[in-house]
């Protein structure tokens, strides 16, 4: 870095063309998207700064096939309204006669069983199709040339993150990713509208039980502590008087509706204004609070560019997002343009999300798709951030957070998995699920009738799921094989994760960067994978390793034989703490 | 140490310790008094165990209220019979597999604090852990408590001094200065290297004089975690224990064996995992299950530590995201609550009753017990009165009465 970038740290002034050079371009591709392999690096660098900035946050008229996802097909309209819970199930097949589309069988022993067998399919089968999508996203980050564009959709599935696990319908999760898709670097108030009228966020706060009368506050504090304001800038009485103007707002299936006998139609006053408002009307007057722009914009800021920033760098981003109308993309131009953001306090100082890891990890090894052995999901999951299962609506928080001393040394298991894919490895999404599903399926196979084979075996007891299973009377249905039945069918209906490993070549890339000897191999994956390097006497380490593996320094003396020690220097290499920099 | 009722309403009690009034300012002289009273910090060797119990324990069929007749009219199915509680006074008993906690409370190492909430109960999840976790209800905090607790008692940071087992770190344990020492199994916590790569993964890089501080953080962890690991390690493989912990151990084996090792740790963070409490539909057999293994857990970790000749060092705190609504549901369940009871275990514990009864015929307009205790009243009776901290009030953004609750 130059020595001038100390000078530039809170400096919201444009870089000049001059500044621009390989290692900014570099940095601003890990920020603004997953890093670029070198190739892509150099394309950015010949541009201007403006024109390398404009490209990336102007991206729609940049051409991106990129396949829509593959739905398996497992929905059908039987199943909505979904009830909340298996009780609330096999009530409503007893009150209708039917439930989920499934009729209550004419006779014979227990009627509700399909039924419920497909409550049960219909959970198993959202969680599976989730990790598709999860996949698919992946895969998207990984392949854009629209990089911002995801990158930012991730930002927001964090800042308005909601759970399947809560709203159990991976459609409303996709539906609100494509949302995060359309309006990510577009206009806030499109998005927050958007979003706050979207079923995915309305199921999860719980919108559907906030009737006139019966205000549930849940939807209207979020919106201001978590989306807009954040603490301290509203009273109790602002987040009651909100929940009156979002009464009756509700989803059927995937379309909004706002059921007007349950919205009430009184005079609100809320943040010193007065009137008959609704939930749009007080997104409006939030948007009209310096303190909303003012959270956006820092919370944006903290993400691209660092942890901390000064009170006055954030008043003037803010005023900035509210000159602009709330227009996100001008704001992102000025942050990446920015000296601040190239300067040291900036640069290589960004721990690294698990999901950042994980796609600039492929990215940098030039795979163009995310490989099915180490799990996506698993791996992001046990790093801290799997994607649509952010830990509780406030998101992930980041920064140092991400990391523990555990999961530092995950993060070098993961790029061992990457490397080394585990012969052992058994897909989560086909293997057998939870001893008790397991047990119950051997039983029934091997002829067990259904209450026998369902009793509950001495200290098998879980978690959640036992406390939802046990003890059923078993007449009208059995629960546990319900649970079982919707397992197998979830499995039969959901199409599986390809499974196919990192097709990875380091021979290749090292032949091709036209690498001498073990140092310049080492050099070539330090400044390909890392933006900070490690320390010098690691580097000499990592040299001498590689010499001791392949009995020689002359890389074309070892070529036929080195590609296993190139990847034993470079899993040491990134199980590095420096790669956890970006 | 048993109370009768009688011996209970004479101690003008439910309140030895202080009743409902939750954020009071402490007077001088009070305060100097707990201080003087208080253990010193820095030189003794108290260690701090909190064990969440997560879901949203059933705190009225954990300690029964079995000599009062509105529980039984909220509770006409589930409540249990004054024939299969295990009696402590005249009125109240633990759920029938609690033989732990009765011997526990039998022998005045057992302090249970009533009516523990906060205003504005949340009823969900993870927003009430959340304020739990960050000791701020309906506020929330950008780092935990017991984060905080650290931050405070220890600012040099020491390594391993703030340790918290599961698969994930606990919000709780978020430190501003601290590096968590987060291991879920021991065996597994470890770098998963080639023979080969042995020598150059034993390098770790010397922080010293790095500018970067977010490289700086890192390198710290590194070497954390490499001396941690094999610590842990070390410790889980050193440890062979006589004591029988039942069905789940709670990962209290494991802080068993750190202790035994002579690890610094002064916190522990533990839980019973992935909402096992949230006991919604037929949940008589399921509770009593998931009673005896908590029971089962918490009595077998004080013999251990008897074992250990480490029983006068170690308190363990028990606290669950709410409690679970007073009525029955028309599943045989329990539904989201409010208030409920929290637990102190430990030698130096004086046992027996804190805190105001909450009501069971005045409850709020969703059928909660109306809370007594603000629950960072335990919070800084776990400061104050056992780790011998001034840092309370700072540590827990306000000043909260502690309950004078050790020996």
């Amino acid at each position: 870095m130059p020595q001038r970038s100390t000078r530039w740290e809170n400096d919201l002034a444009s870089i000049a063309p001059s500044d621009w050079n390989y290692d900014f371009a570099a940095h601003f591709l890990e920020r603004a998207g997953f890093g670029g392999t070198p190739e892509e690096i150099e394309a950015l660098a010949r541009l201007s700064p403006a024109e390398a900035v404009r490209r990336l946050v102007y991206f729609q008229n940049i051409e991106n096939v990129l396949p829509p996802f593959d739905h398996s097909g497992i929905h059908d309209p039987g199943l909505e309204p979904f009830p909340e819970s298996r009780p609330a199930v096999t009530k409503m097949a007893k009150e209708k006669g039917e439930a989920l589309g499934i009729k209550v069988k004419a006779g014979g022993d227990r009627p509700l069983q399909p039924i419920v067998n497909k409550f049960f399919f219909w959970l198993r089968a959202s969680v599976l199709e989730t990790q598709r999508v999860a996949y698919w996203w992946g895969n998207r980050m990984l392949a854009t040339r629209r990089p911002l564009e995801e990158k930012m959709a991730l930002f927001w599935h964090g800042h308005f993150a909601v759970n399947e696990a809560k709203v159990r319908d991976y459609r409303k999760t996709l539906g609100q990713l494509e949302l995060f898709h359309k309006y990510g670097t577009g206009n806030f108030r499109d998005l927050l509208v958007a979003v706050a009228q979207d079923p995915a966020m309305l199921s999860f706060l719980d919108a559907g039980v906030n009737v006139k009368g019966s205000a549930n506050e849940n939807f209207a504090r979020e919106i201001m502590e978590l989306f807009t304001m954040g603490v301290g800038n509203y009273s109790e009485k602002d987040v009651r008087e909100a929940a009156r103007a979002f009464t009756g707002w509700n989803y059927v299936d995937l379309k909004f509706v706002v059921n007007k006998d349950q919205h009430d139609d009184s005079q609100k006053t809320f943040l010193g204004a007065t009137g008959n408002f609704d939930g749009v009307d007080v997104i409006d007057i939030i948007l009209k609070q310096p303190a909303t722009s003012r959270f956006i914009a820092g919370k944006i800021y903290r993400y691209f560019v660092r942890q901390e920033l000064t009170s006055e760098v954030q008043d003037n981003l803010g005023t900035m997002l509210r000159a602009s109308n709330y227009n996100v993309a001008p704001l992102l131009e000025t942050i990446f343009l920015s000296r601040d953001f190239y300067s040291s306090a900036s640069v290589g100082t960004q721990i690294k999300s698990p999901v950042q890891l994980a796609i600039s990890t492929y990215k940098k090894l030039g795979l163009t798709e995310v490989p099915g052995v180490p799990d996506f999901n698993i791996a992001t999951g046990t790093l801290g951030q799997r994607l649509f299962a952010p830990p509780t609506v406030a998101g992930w928080s980041g920064g140092r957070s991400w990391m523990t001393p555990g999961l530092l040394l995950e993060r070098g298991n993961f790029v061992r998995d990457v490397l080394f894919p585990d012969i052992n490895f058994i897909p989560p999404d086909r293997a057998n699920p939870s001893s008790d599903i397991r047990i119950v399926a051997e039983k029934v196979r091997a002829g067990q009738d259904i209450s026998t084979a369902t009793m509950p075996e001495r200290g098998s007891e879980g978690g959640l799921a036992e406390s939802n299973m046990l003890a059923d009377r078993d007449e009208d249905f059995n629960t546990r094989y319900g649970s079982f039945r919707g397992w197998q069918m979830a499995l039969e209906r959901v199409k599986p994760i390809p499974r196919q490993t990192a097709d990875i070549n380091l021979t290749k890339m090292a032949v091709e960067a036209g690498l001498k000897n073990t140092t310049e191999a080492v050099d070539y994956f330090i400044r390909r994978f890392m933006r900070v390097p490690p320390a010098d006497e690691k580097r000499q380490t990592l040299s001498s390793f590689l010499n001791m593996q392949l009995g020689t320094s002359d890389l074309s003396v070892a070529k036929t034989y080195m590609e296993d020690s190139l990847r034993l220097v470079l899993h040491l290499l990134l199980s590095e703490p420096e790669y956890q920099l970006s | 140490m048993t109370l009768t009722r009688r011996k209970v309403l004479q101690a003008g009690l439910y309140g030895i310790g202080i009743g409902a009034t939750s954020v009071l300012p402490l007077p001088p002289l009070f305060a100097r008094t707990a201080r003087a009273l208080a253990p010193q910090t820095a030189a003794d060797g108290r260690i701090l165990v909190v064990l969440e119990l997560s879901g949203g324990n059933d705190g009225l069929n954990t300690v029964v209220p079995y000599g009062d007749d509105a529980y039984y009219r909220h509770r006409p199915k589930i409540g249990i019979r004054p024939n299969r509680v295990r009696k402590i006074d005249e009125h109240f008993g633990f759920s029938s597999g609690m033989a732990g906690f009765e011997r526990l409370y039998k022998d005045g190492k057992l302090a249970i604090a009533h009516g523990c909430g906060y205003a504005n109960p949340s009823f969900s999840h993870f927003t009430s852990m959340a304020y739990w976790h960050t000791a701020a209800p309906n506020r929330g905090d950008e780092y935990g408590w017991v984060g905080r607790l650290a931050d405070a008692v220890a600012p040099q940071a020491p390594s391993n001094y703030l340790v918290n087992i599961d698969a994930r770190q606990s919000m709780a344990v978020r430190s501003k200065l601290h590096t968590p020492l987060v291991f879920d199994d021991p065996n597994k916590f470890t770098r998963e290297g080639f023979y080969e790569e042995r020598d150059v993964f034993a390098q770790v890089a010397d922080a010293g004089n790095v500018e970067n501080s977010s490289r700086r953080f890192l390198l710290d962890l590194a070497r954390s975690a490499k001396s941690a690991s094999a610590l842990v390690k070390e410790a889980w493989a050193n440890y062979k224990s006589p004591v029988d912990y039942g069905i789940t151990g709670l990962d209290l084996p494991k802080v068993a064996a750190l202790i035994s090792a002579g690890m610094p740790t002064r916190l522990y963070y533990v839980s019973y995992r992935n909402n096992a409490f949230d006991t919604h539909v037929f949940q008589g057999d399921l509770h009593q299950r998931l009673l005896t293994y908590t029971s089962d857990a918490v009595a077998a970790f004080m013999t251990d530590l008897e074992r250990l000749g480490r029983a006068n060092d170690v308190v363990v705190m028990m606290f669950s995201e709410f409690g679970r609504r007073v009525p029955e549901n028309s599943n045989l369940g329990t539904d989201h609550g409010a208030a409920n009871v929290m637990f102190v275990a430990g030698k130096n514990v004086k046992g027996g009753h804190y805190g105001k009864l909450p009501s069971l015929t005045q409850l709020d307009d969703g059928d909660n017990l109306v809370y007594t205790t603000d629950f960072r009243q335990v919070y800084a009776t776990m400061i104050s009165g056992w780790l011998g901290s001034e840092a309370s009030a700072a540590v827990l953004n306000g000043t909260f009465e502690p309950f004078d609750m050790f020996a």
